[in-house]
């Protein structure tokens, strides 16, 4: 029982620290290479990590999505959507789609002159899923080392996670005070009525031993 | 735009569970606050006058008030998010 309520309470709060990560911003320092369109086929499960497009090619189970390839400041490869998430899941409000795709365009730097850039992203990057995180914004910066704070996030999860205690907290002084008293009324109920049973069965034995006494 | 309008739609009714809820417990938590009070010191005249008395002052006070933050925030935080995202 114990095994089990740790199971469902880890499964839970890895489900929400798995949306957290794939939904909130992130920050790469890239230098923009190319973008390209392609078409995508999008009829399977994995459509849940594609935009919700809010036009006619919403009954469609392919189209074209722009992509940005970008290669990080360590060298490696990192590929970006640009899709318009409008008013769905998950909220950034995205509309400038076409927008991005000209500064993405307008960032392209070679390996000999490069210009730097801080792409702010949600999403993930899996190969075997061929999934990739949606770009929401471009801004040129100095170098591959500056520094960033992700003042967002740590105002959102501050937020966040005192939004869930101050609940927890009174849910538990709810519990303490309404609930636990209950069970422990119906614990001592059980008490009661197990008591009785045992005198009974004392009476009854003694009854017996008394019989076979005789 | 069925997708603002679900969103819209969706946010308010979300938002009028919350604000009713808040209120009904921001009351209650009022109303607990105001008998701990009469109990500690007051104790002249009836306590339930007194109740009545505190929580018809909160019920025009600036803290009753507050908790129509619950319709203005998220709708502010959209306004401010759509001009960051997509004009700054």
């Amino acid at each position: 029982m114990v095994y089990a309520k740790w199971a469902i309470i880890v499964v839970f709060w890895a489900t929400v620290g798995a949306i957290l990560h794939y939904a909130l911003p992130q920050h790469d320092i890239v230098r923009i290479v190319n973008t390209y369109e392609e078409r995508q086929d999008l009829n399977d499960w994995t459509r849940m990590f594609w935009s919700e497009p809010e036009d006619q090619s919403t009954n469609l189970s392919s189209r074209d999505v722009q992509f940005i390839q970008a290669v990080r400041a360590n060298g490696r490869p990192i590929v970006y959507r640009n899709e318009d998430t409008g008013w769905g899941w998950p909220p950034y409000f995205k509309f400038d789609t076409a927008n991005l795709y000209t500064e993405a365009n307008d960032a392209i730097s070679s390996k000999d002159d490069p210009e730097w850039v801080v792409v702010t992203h949600y999403g993930w990057r899996n190969e075997f899923l061929s999934i990739f995180p949606n770009a929401i914004s471009i801004k040129h910066v100095e170098g591959p080392d500056v520094r960033i704070i992700p003042w967002f996030n740590i105002v959102f999860l501050t937020v966040f996670f005192g939004l869930v205690w101050a609940i927890w907290v009174r849910w538990r002084r709810f519990r303490e005070a309404r609930i636990d008293p209950l069970l422990e009324q119906v614990e001592d109920g059980l008490y009661t009525v197990g008591d009785a049973i045992e005198e009974r069965r004392s009476g009854l034995r003694r009854w017996w031993e008394g019989r076979k006494s005789k | 735009m069925i997708g603002a309008l679900r969103l819209f739609v969706g946010l308010f009714v979300v938002q009028s569970i919350a604000y009713a809820v808040l209120s009904l417990y921001a009351r209650r938590v009022r109303r607990r606050k105001l008998e701990e009070r009469w109990d500690e010191k007051g104790k002249t005249g009836s306590k339930e006058a007194f109740v009545e008395r505190g929580l018809r002052a909160y019920d025009r006070s600036f803290r009753r008030k507050l908790i129509l933050g619950v319709y203005i925030v998220p709708w502010a935080a959209i306004a401010a998010v759509i001009y960051v995202v997509n004009y700054l």
